[in-house]
């Protein structure tokens, strides 16, 4: 299979994609900023934004904690899909019908944040558990789409999070 | 130089008496939990322990497998505030964090 991230000098990424996951990318930050601004109750939305605490004795720490910390978990989302977003936007065309994506430095944490958020979430609703199979599901299956995507997220990511823990020590 | 005058007499000791009501969460830290969760990938999991803590890479990968096999590992500890932020900077990061008091 071919690579993904090719790792420049300065930092920056260089991403190859296909036009199809080219445009699975391009969707993410939408899709992403409708669920962190949406239904608090929604069960993927409950998997991002967390307690701190979990005995009931400390809901007054939770709370104070929740509208210190909020704000910014939220702003430091939004500010990943708009990095993202910006970098798809500069997708140069690429032989064989593929793009090249520049991913400057700054940038490269936002991809790492927008790839894992989608997982989550998709993962969240698709109930995937440590003993799911996601290739053991038929075409038929109306979450195959879903289950795709995943998965290709998953090896997407896992790709880039390789590249990464190169920068850090052994 | 030395002095002929006779020396002043000592100040009376001033005992402290601690004041029980100031008895504050000293030894106690607060324990920052990160669990297990079917999604997040092994190795995302140690990188971010890597980044977020500076742990080497044998340390982050013990601590990830410990999440793995036991459903749960301390990550950090400290005060009070320190736990808050570490529990922060984890759900930044997508990692299901809690914290509480050490018994």
């Amino acid at each position: 299979m071919m690579r993904r991230f090719a790792r420049r000098r300065d930092g920056s990424l260089e991403v190859t994609l296909e036009q199809p996951e080219l445009e699975l990318i391009r969707d993410l930050p939408e899709q992403l900023r409708v669920l962190y601004e949406g239904d608090h109750a929604d069960p993927a939305r409950e998997r991002l934004f967390p307690r701190a605490y979990l005995d009931p004795t400390e809901e007054q720490a939770e709370h104070e904690w929740q509208e210190l910390v909020h704000p910014d978990l939220l702003a430091g989302r939004l500010e990943a899909l708009e990095r993202l977003a910006r970098t798809v936007e500069g997708a140069a065309p690429a032989r064989r019908d593929r793009v090249v994506i520049h991913v400057g430095p700054d940038d490269v944490q936002a991809w790492l944040s927008v790839l894992n958020d989608a997982r989550l979430a998709l993962g969240t609703r698709l109930g995937v558990t440590d003993d799911t199979d996601v290739t053991e599901v038929s075409p038929d299956d109306p979450n195959a789409a879903i289950v795709a995507a995943y998965t290709w997220l998953t090896y997407l990511e896992g790709e880039l999070v390789e590249t990464l823990l190169g920068d850090l020590p052994k | 130089m030395s002095s002929t005058a006779p020396p002043a007499p000592p100040a009376p000791l001033e005992v402290q008496e601690p004041e029980l009501d100031e008895v504050v969460e000293v030894d106690r830290p607060w324990l920052v939990i990160v669990w297990n969760d079917p999604v997040n990938l092994m190795s995302y999991v140690v990188y971010v322990f890597q980044k977020l803590f500076g742990y080497s890479r044998q340390k982050a990968t013990r601590l990830m497998l410990q999440v793995h096999h036991d459903g749960k590992a301390i990550v950090s500890d400290g005060n009070r505030e320190k736990a808050e932020a570490d529990v922060a900077r984890l759900h930044a990061h997508g990692l299901w964090a809690t914290m509480e008091h050490s018994s």
